[in-house]
């Protein structure tokens, strides 16, 4: 069978991954940016390793202490979940950290609801769906998790949604975003629907689209779309939005990359 | 009829497998003879998005789709075709109208072939709709329409039937993003086989009273999920050394389709296929280089070393500097053919298909393992335990981490982060119990615990 030499290998491909990789371990990496506070410490570290179990007991601990349990989630969860995202943002982690950290931290969220009479603040919230006709979900999945990761409060409508449904959601919950994934071309159409509903009802808000088939130029096409190339550019248009460009046109501008 | 488990290779070697070639040829169509000496393109399309508007102008997207890549193989002189339909869900959820669009394919087609006597064939590859919004319903009111897609189809001039199905993809959609190996041998090895068992029994009985031919299945549901989710080297979301057990692990579960009646061509998007052609011997339909109009891999070369038809994946019809898209890339796809058909007229197939093969080896773990001398051995290790979907899946695991291993001690370069993630998997996979009761009573409880919308009944479980 015929084979490479090393020499003639490196003429014919470069694992560009191993070539850049950093020397720093994700462990290592993570250490640096932890809190030093010794109640708040052990939380981020769990929230970090994915373990539901020790972020509960850090969680138990902090409030026997007398730390409040609704801002334990701004103060520890929250703070925890920032050590993954930053690190899933410079590459230094992997998605599955990432949903694993996710599961934990929302587990923690409950545990911190249950032992309060007051309700936490989110950043704010975005309505996510599935478009009517299409049942894949994966996308979707992750969009919400990495939301949550975030600070958003999701409303999450599942797969296949009815048109007025979204609008619906909407109306009830006053979101700052709707975000919308589809796999097949002939199903992504139903944005164009959902797009015209929503300027007809008044609502003129950012409608973050993306997903197989699904391309810049389709969304681009209807006045409130936003292309999102990755599942993680949805944190970051919500992020945009947040901190006060609601604009369409600028948004485009920031994440369209084609 | 119950499925007839392979205990054994098709071929003696590795090094008697190529392109065009397979050890059980396939009659299909008007006049077209598969794996029988010479490659044939398969081109593959999707319609605009407004077609799936009505019936009619569906049926006229696809007459036009038709016409077109007709047309362009007889002006540039192509003696064989594929046209595979991948339904909308508008034709499978309403089953006169992918009879429809078959019926009016078929007749352009045979046109073609009265005219000019290019020998062509139709494949329809029904869409899984056996779920609701909710749930997977691959057991329930679903199925007698999903099949009756098919006889339907098969009735109105199909005579390639084909499905991608979905079982155990609601286990999978959750394990791949939580790096649990388990959960991948479960969804994929285990239900995915339970499944393709029920399904690939009727549709072979289908094809039978249809005079059609029971083609095959893809795990592209859940090892292309994984494949798609991995993307480029560059990508964070999926370590390649899990995309390619994922892909290992497909191997077994597609194969019950040939155990249960199906005779090939595989269909294109299973990279799997070069595995179960070796312990099949029966012809398949690959994709690779030609379908980035559909979505990237990292074999583009690699993947075309045994094919027996070549395929595009699938492309939105719309016009394009050069004619239609399915002008382009039909014409691109069939020339790709006549290179590997002057190859085997020629006997330099084997040179050609070790340059396409070497092309790509180390460019990946999921091209190293699928290089056909590492595939034949994954195909080894399930068949070793062929009798068992559990222990052979397993097997399959196991070795494809044996042959990433091997391969990492000398000229495939693996991140650390690759190598520490098919560590892990390895680990997980060493801790696994030998008894498929107890890893299925196992596995029951913890997903049915942690993934709400897993529901057993859909296995009979």
């Amino acid at each position: 069978m015929l084979d490479f030499t090393e020499a003639s290998l490196k003429k014919i491909l470069t694992r560009y991954n191993v070539a850049l990789e950093k020397a720093m371990t994700p462990e290592e990496a993570a250490e640096e940016i932890y809190p030093k506070d010794e109640l708040i410490y052990p939380i981020a570290k769990a929230i970090f390793e994915g373990e539901e179990d020790d972020v509960i007991e850090g969680l138990q601990a902090a409030i026997d202490a007398g730390k409040d349990p609704i801002a334990l989630i701004d103060d520890a969860l929250m703070v925890g979940m920032g050590v993954v995202t930053r690190l899933y943002d410079e590459g230094i982690i992997f998605l599955p950290n990432v949903m694993m950290s996710a599961d934990a931290m929302l587990d923690g969220i409950e545990f911190c609801k249950e032992h309060s009479e007051t309700a936490p603040v989110t950043k704010g919230t975005v309505v996510c769906h599935v478009a009517e006709g299409d049942v894949h979900d994966i996308g979707k999945n992750i969009v919400t998790a990495l939301l949550r990761a975030n600070g958003y409060n999701v409303v999450d409508l599942g797969r296949d949604v009815p048109v007025d449904e979204v609008l619906k959601a909407v109306a009830a919950n006053n979101p700052i975003m709707v975000t919308g994934t589809a796999l097949m071309t002939t199903t992504m159409y139903a944005f164009k629907e959902v797009n015209d509903k929503l300027l007809e009802k008044g609502y003129k808000i950012p409608f973050a689209c993306g997903g197989g088939a699904v391309n810049q130029d389709f969304v681009s096409q209807y006045a409130l779309g936003i292309y999102g190339e990755e599942a993680a550019d949805a944190p970051k248009i919500a992020d945009a939005i947040v901190a006060g460009t609601t604009d369409i046109a600028a948004l485009r501008n920031m994440f369209h990359k084609h | 009829m119950a499925a007839k488990r392979y205990t054994s290779m098709a071929y003696a070697s590795a090094d008697e497998m190529t392109f065009g070639v397979s050890k059980y040829p396939v009659k299909a169509g008007l006049d077209l003879e598969i794996g029988a000496g010479y490659t044939i393109p398969e081109i593959n399309y999707a319609p605009r998005p407004e077609a799936g508007a009505s019936k009619e102008k569906l049926v006229k997207e696809y007459e036009r789709i038709t016409t077109d890549i007709m047309e362009r193989m007889v002006q540039v002189g192509f003696p064989a075709v594929i046209l595979e339909t991948e339904h909308v869900q508008q034709m499978s959820n309403n089953p006169s109208w992918g009879a429809e669009v078959a019926h009016a394919q078929k007749t352009i087609m045979e046109e073609y072939h009265d005219e000019y006597g290019i020998k062509c064939a139709l494949r329809h590859t029904i869409g899984d709709i056996r779920e609701n919004r909710d749930f997977l319903q691959l057991r329930g009111d679903k199925y007698s329409v999903f099949l009756e897609a098919f006889e339907e189809c098969a009735k109105a001039g199909a005579d390639l039937l084909a499905v991608e199905s979905m079982g155990g993809k609601e286990v999978f959609d959750y394990a791949v993003l939580r790096n649990d190996i388990a959960g991948m041998l479960y969804s994929i090895g285990c239900l995915g086989s339970i499944d393709m068992e029920l399904i690939w029994s009727d549709i072979a009985a289908i094809a039978k009273k249809t005079g059609t031919i029971a083609s095959g299945d893809t795990d592209c549901a859940q090892a292309n999920t994984a494949m798609f989710i991995g993307g480029g080297l560059l990508n964070k979301n999926l370590a390649h050394t899990l995309a390619v057990l994922a892909r290992a692990i497909s191997a077994p579960r597609s194969l019950v389709a040939y155990e249960c009646g199906a005779v090939g061509p595989g269909k294109d998007c299973g990279y799997e296929n070069v595995v179960v052609k070796a312990i099949t011997g029966m012809p398949m339909t690959q994709e690779g280089k030609t379908s980035t109009c559909a979505h990237s891999d990292v074999m583009g070369n690699l993947i075309m070393q045994c094919c027996d038809c070549w395929s595009n994946e699938s492309v939105e019809y719309h016009g394009e500097f050069g004619g239609t898209t399915v002008q382009c890339w039909s014409e691109t796809l069939a020339y790709d053919c006549a290179l590997m058909n002057t190859a085997l007229e020629t006997k330099n197939d084997k040179i050609l298909r070790d340059l396409l093969m070497l092309s790509d080896r180390y460019r990946d773990p999921q091209s190293y393992v699928l290089a056909y001398d590492n595939a034949y051995k994954v195909g080894q290790a399930i068949v070793k335990d062929g009798d068992n979907i559990y222990l052979r899946a397993k097997n399959a695991a196991v070795e494809c981490c044996n042959i990433v291993e091997e391969g990492a001690a000398g000229k495939l370069e693996l991140s650390r982060f690759e190598a520490k993630a098919l560590a892990d998997a390895k680990a997980a996979l060493e801790a696994l119990p030998d008894d498929m009761d107890k890893f299925m009573d196992d596995c029951l409880t913890k997903y049915k615990s942690e993934v709400k919308v897993f529901l057993p009944e859909n296995y009979g479980l």
